[in-house]
This record gives C-alpha cells, sequence and structure tokens, in this order.
C-alpha cells in the first residue's frame, strides 16, 4: 500500500529506543537477582550500608554467598535523591521560565543570538567542571554567603535552621542540579514562545494586554505541553546525575540531613563512588546490590514520570492553528 | 529552493568533518613498530602519579611498548586485571584470601611503599604538632569523643589550648586504599574498632552528624581547609597540598608508643620490621608495625598480575618493565619516588618481588 | 477585558508587568554569572597549560599537550552522533506524526525514563556486555554506543516538540495539493522543524562530549593517538583528564585539567555556534510572519 515501507521503518527504528532501555533493564534485573533475593525488604528501609568483612571468608546466609556481617539499605539514599531532584526543579523550573521569557520577548534579534548562547553554554559545561566548581567556588558560597542568608530569612522553617556546616551538602548539590537542568527547560521554553503564532499575539494586543501579560497569559499556556515535557526530561538529568553531585554533597553515610544544608548522598553518586569498592567482594553480592540501586532509581524514576502525567492530564500534544 | 541550500550546507559540513577525522586519523597510522606490544594499567588513585613519572620514561627507553595509565581505584584495578581487560591492576590493598582462592594464578607484587598522614584544621594550632593515636581516633570517628577538648585528647596533649568545639570527621567516600591503611589502623590499635567497623577500601562509617565524605585526596585536603575543627586522613603524596592549605599534621602513636611524623626514617623502619615478616606471596599489611621508630601507618603498593598473558610477547614486556620499576637504578631510583614521597623496596622485598614477576608468562 | 478602564487596576497591572520583567531579567542573570564565573575560572586555571604544544602533543604522564584527548573525544561524539541522530530525529518524526497510538505513548514514556538512568548504569552495562561480554575490551565503539543511548532521548524528544510546533494547515495544505506523506514530513514540516531538531542534536554532542564515568569503563583510556581501530584499542578522551588529573599531586597535571575543560567547552561553543549559523542561513520565512 501507500505509505507501509515509510511507516514500517520509522516503527523499527523508533523501537531502538525503547529496545535499548528494555535491554538495559533485563540485564539489571538478572544480575541483580542475587541481591534481591539476599536484601528482601530490607534493602528499602535499612539505613545502613555496610560491605561486611571483605577480608574474612564469606558465608551462606539467606540463600546466598555473601562476606560476613554484609547489610545493605539504601533509605538514606532514597531521601537523599528525591530531596535533591525536588529542590532542584523548584529552583529550576521558574527561573528557567524566568529566562525563557527574557530570552524569547525582551530582547531584539541580535542581543537575542548572542545572549542565547548562555543558555548553550549552561549545557556545554560537563558535568565534571559543575563539579570542580562547585566544590572550588560553591560551597564556600554556600558557606559563608548562600547558607547564612537563607538561615536569616527562613530561618523559622526547621528546614533552613540548624548548623550551616561546611557548604557541602543539599544546598550546593540542588543548584548545582538546577544550573544543569535550566538549560533543558529554558532552551525548550525559549524555542517554544519563539514559535507561537503572532496571530495569538496580535489578538491579545488588541484586547488591551502589557507585553507581559501577553506572555503569561497568551503565549504560556499554548506551549504548557511543550514546559511539562521539558520538565521531565530536566528531572531525568537530575535524578541520573553523578558526578557533579558526587563532588559537592558532602557524602553522607548512614544518616539523614536534618536541614537543607545537611551533607546527603544520592543513589546514582553512590553507585560512582562505590563501584570499586564493590568490586573488591569476591562474592559479588556488593556490586549486584549497586545494580540494585540502579533499579530502584529505574523504578523511581517510572513512578515520578507517571505522576508527573497525571498531574498534567494533557496530552501534550501542542494544539496549533 | 532553501532546502536544497540547508541540504548543501549540511553536506559540506558533514564533508568537512570526515575530513577532518581522516586527516587526525592518519596521525595514528604514524610508524608503527613491527610488534608494538601494548599493556593497559588501572587501578590505584596513589598508585597512579608514580606510574605516569614511569611510563614516559621508560618508554623514551623502549618505544615498542605503549603502556596506558588509568587512575580508577584498587578495587577495579584488581578486578580488571583478573578479567584481562587490563593487564597491570593497581592495588594500595593486596588481595584477601577469599579473593585469592578465586583466582589462584594472581601475583600481588609490591612495587613501592606509601604512607599516611592525619591532618586537621583547628584555627591557632595548625603549626602545632598535635599527638593522637588510634583509639582516640577511632573514637572521634564512630561519634564516641566529640570534642576538641576532650579528656582523650587532652591527656594525650597536656600543655596545648584545645578548644571547646565539635570535631567533623572527613572520610573517603570513594572507595580507596588510604580508607583501607586507616581502618587497618584504627582496626589494629582499637579491638572495639575491629569488631564493630573493621577495614577496607570501603567501611560502614559510623553516623557523626555534620561527618562529610570527600572525593580523593585533593578533596580531602580541600574538605579540611573549607571546615574548621575537621580531621582527616591524606596520603603523604599530597604533602605539599596539605602545606599549601596550612593544615595540621599528627603526631601518631605506634605500637611501641611512641609518637612519630612519617619521615624517610621512620617509614624506612616500619618497612624493615617487617621484612622477615613478608610471607612469598608478599600479601601482608604493614600498619601499626612494630619498631620504636616505625611510623603506624604504611603500605606496599601493589601490582597486580594475571601470571598467566595472553602471548609471549606481552608477558616478555610486562616482565621487562615491572622488573624496570623494582631495580633501585630505574622505577625505584630516588629521582622517580621523592616525587610522590614514596620509599624505595627495600632488598629483600625487591628480591621476592622479582621472583613473582619472573613467573608472569 | 471589557471592563470599564480604572486607574487603579491599570497601574496595579502596570506594577505586576513590570515585576515579572524585573523577574525574568533577574532569572537570566541569576544564571548568566555563575556560568562566567565557571568560564573564568576554567580560564584561569587552565592558562598555564593553554599553548600550541595542546594541539601538538599527546599526553605525557603528568603533562605534555592533548592531542589524544581532543581526537579521541572528536571520534566518540561523532559515533556517538552517527547511532544517535538517525535513531533520535526518525522516532521524534514518528512520536509526532503518529504517536497517539498506544505504541507512541510507551515509547515516548520509556523515553522520559531513559534519560533517568544514571551514566554510570550504562557504563556498567556496556562493560558488562559489550567490553568483557562480547570481547571488544576498551573501544570506541563501546564507548560510542554507550553514549549514543545516553542521548537518543534528547534528540526524540525536541525533534518530536519541534515537528509538533509546525501547524497542521500547512500540512493539509500539502496532502490538498495531493502530495504524499512522506514528502508532507520531509519538504514541509522537516524545513520546519529544523531549528528544533538542531537544538536536540546539539544537545546530545554537549552532554556527549561532557560525559566522563561511563567512558572510563567502556572506552578505557589511551596515551596515544586514536589509530583508527573500532574494537580491542582504548582511546583518550578529554573529559577522562579534567577527572583523573585533578586528582593528581602536579600543578601541571591541575593545569592540564582545566585546560581540557576549556577544551570541551570551547568545543562545544564551536559546534554551536557553526552549526547555527549554517543551518540559519538557510532556514526558510516562517508562516505568520514577515
Amino acid at each position: 500500500m501507500k505509505l507501509r515501507p515509510f511507516r514500517i521503518a520509522l516503527v523499527l527504528i523508533t523501537s531502538l529506543i525503547p529496545l535499548a532501555l528494555l535491554a538495559v533493564l533485563v540485564f539489571l534485573g538478572r544480575y541483580s537477582w542475587p541481591a534481591i533475593t539476599f536484601n528482601g525488604w530490607h534493602f528499602l528501609f535499612g539505613h545502613t550500608w555496610n560491605l561486611g568483612n571483605l577480608y574474612a571468608d564469606p558465608v551462606m546466609q539467606r540463600g546466598q554467598l555473601a562476606p560476613i556481617g554484609a547489610n545493605y539499605g539504601i533509605l538514606v539514599f532514597i531521601v537523599g535523591t528525591l530531596l535533591t531532584s525536588a529542590i532542584a526543579l523548584l529552583i529550576a523550573i521558574p527561573i528557567s521560565l524566568g529566562v525563557a521569557i527574557f530570552l524569547a520577548e525582551g530582547l531584539g534579534s541580535n542581543l537575542k543570538m548572542i545572549l542565547s548562547f548562555v543558555v548553550e553554554l549552561l549545557a556545554a559545561v560537563p558535568s565534571v567542571v559543575y563539579g570542580l566548581w562547585g566544590y572550588a567556588v560553591l560551597t564556600p558560597l554556600v558557606a559563608r554567603v548562600i547558607g547564612p542568608a537563607l538561615r536569616s530569612t527562613l530561618g523559622f522553617l526547621p528546614f533552613f535552621s540548624g548548623s550551616i556546616g561546611s557548604g557541602y551538602g543539599l544546598l550546593a548539590a540542588s543548584i548545582v542540579l538546577a544550573l544543569m537542568v535550566v538549560p533543558i527547560i529554558a532552551a525548550t521554553v525559549r524555542d517554544a514562545l519563539s514559535q507561537v503564532p503572532s496571530e495569538t499575539k496580535e489578538a491579545a494586543y488588541a484586547l488591551g494586554a502589557t507585553h507581559f501579560e501577553v506572555i503569561r497569559r497568551a503565549m504560556l499556556p499554548t506551549v504548557r505541553g511543550n514546559i511539562i515535557g521539558a520538565c521531565i526530561l530536566g528531572l531525568g538529568r537530575a535524578l541520573g546525575e553523578t558526578m557533579a553531585v558526587l563532588m559537592v554533597s558532602g557524602g553522607a553515610l548512614n544518616y539523614f540531613p536534618g536541614n537543607i544544608y545537611s551533607p546527603i548522598t544520592t543513589m546514582a553518586s553512590f553507585i560512582v563512588s562505590q563501584l570499586d569498592s564493590a568490586m573488591q567482594d569476591p562474592t559479588g553480592m556488593a556490586v549486584r546490590s549497586l545494580a540494585e540501586i540502579a533499579l530502584i532509581l529505574f523504578v523511581i524514576s517510572v513512578i515520578t514520570n507517571i505522576i508527573a502525567r497525571l498531574l498534567t492530564g494533557t496530552s501534550r500534544n501542542v494544539s496549533s492553528v | 529552493m532553501s532546502e536544497k541550500k540547508t541540504a548543501h550546507s549540511v553536506r559540506t559540513a558533514v564533508a568537512a568533518s570526515l575530513l577532518t577525522l581522516a586527516v587526525a586519523g592518519s596521525f595514528g597510522a604514524a610508524p608503527a613498530f613491527a610488534r608494538t606490544v601494548n599493556i593497559m594499567e588501572t587501578g590505584s588513585t596513589l598508585l597512579y602519579p608514580l606510574f605516569n613519572l614511569w611510563v614516559p620514561a621508560y618508554t623514551h627507553s623502549h618505544p615498542e611498548v605503549r603502556i596506558n595509565t588509568q587512575g580508577t581505584g584498587s578495587g577495579t584495578g584488581i578486578s580488571e586485571a583478573i578479567s584481562g581487560v587490563a593487564q597491570i591492576g593497581a592495588s594500595d590493598a593486596y588481595m584477601s584470601d577469599p579473593q585469592m582462592k578465586q583466582n589462584p594464578n594472581i601475583l600481588n607484587i609490591p612495587l613501592a611503599i606509601s604512607a599516611q598522614t592525619v591532618n586537621y584544621n583547628i584555627p591557632g594550632l595548625n603549626n602545632t604538632h598535635l599527638k593522637l593515636n588510634g583509639p582516640v581516633l577511632a573514637g572521634i570517628y564512630d561519634n564516641h569523643i566529640r570534642y576538641w577538648n576532650a579528656p582523650a585528647i587532652q591527656r594525650l596533649n597536656p600543655g596545648v589550648r584545645l578548644p571547646h568545639h565539635r570535631i567533623t570527621p572527613i572520610h573517603r567516600t570513594d572507595g580507596s586504599g588510604d580508607t583501607f591503611i586507616f581502618s587497618q589502623y584504627l582496626s589494629f590499635s582499637t579491638p572495639y574498632w575491629n569488631s564493630h567497623v573493621a577495614y577496607g577500601t570501603t567501611i560502614s562509617w559510623p553516623a557523626v552528624p555534620g561527618g562529610l565524605g570527600a572525593l580523593g585526596n585533593p578533596g580531602m585536603v580541600q574538605s579540611a581547609a573549607q571546615t574548621p575543627y575537621s580531621i582527616a586522613y591524606i596520603g603523604v603524596s599530597f604533602a605539599n597540598e596539605v602545606r599549601r592549605a596550612h593544615l595540621g599534621t599528627a603526631l601518631l602513636e605506634n605500637r611501641a608508643g611512641h609518637f612519630l611524623l612519617p619521615t624517610k626514617t621512620t617509614v624506612e623502619a616500619a618497612a624493615g620490621q617487617l621484612i622477615n615478616k613478608t610471607p612469598k606471596d608478599e600479601r601482608i599489611s604493614l600498619v601499626f608495625a612494630p619498631g620504636a621508630h616505625s611510623y603506624p601507618i604504611i603500605n606496599y603498593e601493589y601490582a597486580i598480575v594475571n601470571d598467566h598473558q595472553k602471548n609471549t610477547e606481552t608477558a616478555n614486556a610486562m616482565r621487562q618493565f615491572l622488573m624496570w620499576t623494582v631495580n633501585p637504578r630505574g622505577g625505584n631510583a630516588r629521582s622517580f619516588l621523592r616525587q610522590v614521597r614514596f620509599i624505595a623496596l627495600p632488598a629483600r622485598i625487591s628480591a621476592l618481588s622479582r621472583k613473582q614477576i619472573a613467573k608472569i608468562r | 477585558m471589557s471592563r470599564p478602564f480604572k486607574p487603579s487596576r491599570m497601574t496595579r497591572r502596570k506594577w505586576l508587568s513590570a515585576a515579572g520583567w524585573v523577574f525574568a531579567a533577574s532569572s537570566f542573570l541569576l544564571v548568566a554569572t555563575p556560568l562566567l564565573d565557571i568560564l573564568y575560572t576554567v580560564f584561569r586555571k587552565g592558562m598555564s597549560a593553554l599553548s600550541l604544544t595542546l594541539f601538538t602533543q599527546v599526553t605525557n604522564g603528568i603533562s605534555g599537550g592533548l592531542l589524544n584527548a581532543i581526537t579521541g573525544t572528536l571520534a566518540l561524539v561523532s559515533g556517538a552522533l552517527i547511532f544517535a541522530a538517525p535513531v533520535g530525529i526518525l522516532a521524534g518524526i514518528y512520536l509526532s506524526e503518529f504517536g497517539r497510538s498506544r505504541f507512541g505513548q510507551m515509547v515516548r514514556f520509556l523515553d522520559d525514563v531513559l534519560t533517568g538512568v544514571p551514566s554510570i548504569v550504562l557504563g556498567y552495562f556496556s562493560y558488562v556486555t559489550l567490553v568483557i561480554g562480547l570481547g571488544w575490551q576498551f573501544s570506541v565503539l563501546a564507548g560510542s554506543i554507550t553514549l549514543a543511548i545516553m542521548v537518543v532521548p534528547y534528540v526524540a524528544r525536541f525533534t518530536e516538540i519541534a515537528f509538533l510546533q509546525v501547524p497542521n494547515s500547512l500540512r493539509e495544505a500539502g496532502y490538498a495539493l495531493g502530495l504524499r506523506e512522506l514528502t508532507v514530513i520531509t519538504r514541509i514540516a522537516l524545513p520546519l522543524a529544523l531549528p528544533g531538531i538542531l537544538t536536540g542534536v546539539l544537545f546530545a554532542i554537549a552532554i556527549s562530549l561532557g560525559e566522563t564515568a561511563p567512558l572510563i569503563y567502556t572506552a578505557g583510556w589511551s596515551n596515544f593517538l586514536w589509530n583508527g581501530r573500532l574494537i580491542h584499542e582504548p582511546i583518550g578522551y578529554l573529559t577522562y583528564v579534567i577527572w583523573s588529573f585533578i586528582n593528581q599531586p602536579f600543578r601541571s597535571a591541575h593545569a592540564l585539567a582545566f585546560a581540557a575543560a576549556f577544551l570541551v567547552i570551547l568545543m562545544v561553543l564551536v559546534i554551536n555556534v557553526g552549526l547555527t549559523i549554517l543551518l540559519k542561513r538557510t532556514r526558510p520565512i516562517r508562516p505568520g510572519q514577515r
């Protein structure tokens, strides 16, 4: 028939994406299965991660060979991951919208192109460099300026009061993540805003709206779907980011954050920092437990994506004129 | 039509990039020596700087060998040496008995000796060498000793005005040979620590509110410098960084009860004490060595190697290289070791290493 | 708004709008400042290593040049694009034009989830399956495939969004003229969507240029120039220099690390500017605008 070959080719190639994800999923599932049976539900609720005694003979525990004293619990990391991603998005979304509005509507075309590079450059910085800058510049800044400022304004809330510590912690990690997420959201919204048909804008002007009101009430709603889509992509980046977070988060082990300045550890950065040690476990249980962390992260990603979709309700197809 | 222009531009861009790649790639086709041997080294970040000093010097006189170095971590070094992805795995920790049972044909070959300092950042006291010992450090790291002016610390340092301030212990987040030897020092000197936490390249650090994890030795220096009243353990190769950050260095108590700094003398003394106890497979800890002048935290730096290589050329090249590294006129010369503040292997250990290297086929 | 004009209400609206603009401008400043600081820090600390030798020598232990890392990065990123661009663009087209089906929704969903997989997990996956499992050892192919899996969701999403922006009226006009579906998509929608697709590809390039963890376990590291072999041959890349050299106790190594960071940022900028100019010059007039 007419278009079959084209569509079939398209479908086949498109399926490579879910296939790749499925391959990773299957790998993680099979590889971590022994750890899943060994750890049980305790994995999700325990808050100590103990590799056990790697220099003594491993013993059979709960049906699996594992080092003595091995006890894997990741609640601390789950909390760290969720908190950093949530705070990062809370910071990034309004700021990205502001930047997008500023770039799309607030400038003449020459200035627009030049300043737009700010957004491209933010995306260009490798995550390691964010980490380096974070630990050289940001953490002292958090300890000396941002932390105290936050505490004096919002200190009546327990989450913002208390010891500020050394600057390494939840706040610094969230700020770095926000900086990495902003380009994704801002670039998408900026592009979307510049594509809004002028009829829409002219109609709003005709009704007597100020420039900003045109943006807020006429343009943004039409690109709402794109905004949500970009936020989901940004959330993905935040959940999975390793290097930058690793260098500024403070690497807390076995305890929960008491306030926003407290050191934390995220699941993704934990995997990176522990992979090497885990490889020393002769039973392999440690690496398999790390793979289990990756699996849980995957589940969290799926859940947050579902929630985000439910919250928006729309099918995210932009209706066009 | 504009799409034609687009297509044309895209084609030009692709052609240009392919041309650039081709030109760049042709650089790689430079004189290939008949029978170049490739050796991949990966592992410990403590040995990494030393390998990076060794490799250019060695390949200068042996251009038929291409050695690539990677600083990943001791665990990765061991694991990749076992799986064959790397030919030399660098590790600060010797392999455990269970690991040896699983992989009986792996050699643990000491190449040099390294040491570690305990450093702190106490405003006003960084120029003083505080006296600390294993049990006190264990107490700090498991939240029993919380303040700098705690009686246990004050007892060791009479006459020093210690501030009443909470201590922030800093540990390594990444798997690390430094954690391995530091925790061994705590384990060997403090039975309580041994039974509850023990040692390893990663351990389950007891929860200390505010306790920090830092990445790598530079991270330890940076975190300590930025956090007043903190304490950290740092590899001796980074003494310059420690000095630049104005951190204080502790005098550590050894098994004989003396408080020492790591100097060439004290480290060599410790190494000397354990020459006779070093077994043929050279897997032994040098931490908390006996002897009045022995510095308590030192270790062998190992090359983890499979005694069976995939072909004879590789095996020969590896043997040659490794022999050179343990040779006091080659890799073990002062000129190399001085730059990372390691010390050379004692002669008898060097001989044991050479015997193991000879087994590589 | 057909209410009679009231001064106080108008003033309030004016104030709110002004506040909105202040917010927008300050957001931009809030974002531009750290960026400038990052660039400044990187440049300042890498300055001592910036010289022509960076481009003519290979890394030599703790110092030297970066030629092997530069060419290696280019090879890896090109490889990643070769896999990710076609798959991503075609998937984006599918999702926008035909994606209302169950299959399309599932693909979109999994696509988003894929962005959340930490790069280290993909790296370890490739290590076990490609490097060891298929016996490729450290190789350009393993590194490129891993990077491709990482960035393909971004290409697909940006492509989809770009295509969705194209007004349906244009498509309908095309069909009304009797054009085939393939022609409508490639001749009418594609040129209009090109800027958005470009943004997606540029994102993919930026992200893959900046990744470290997955490459450590797939591409390994090499002090030598790439000899063109796709498997059984490790390769150098700039981010490795940033990550590893910064951890060494030598000043020359630190300077090289920052120089590498500077180069990565520069490369993304150059590719960005280059491709944008290339395609903006031939961008067709958009509907509804002069």
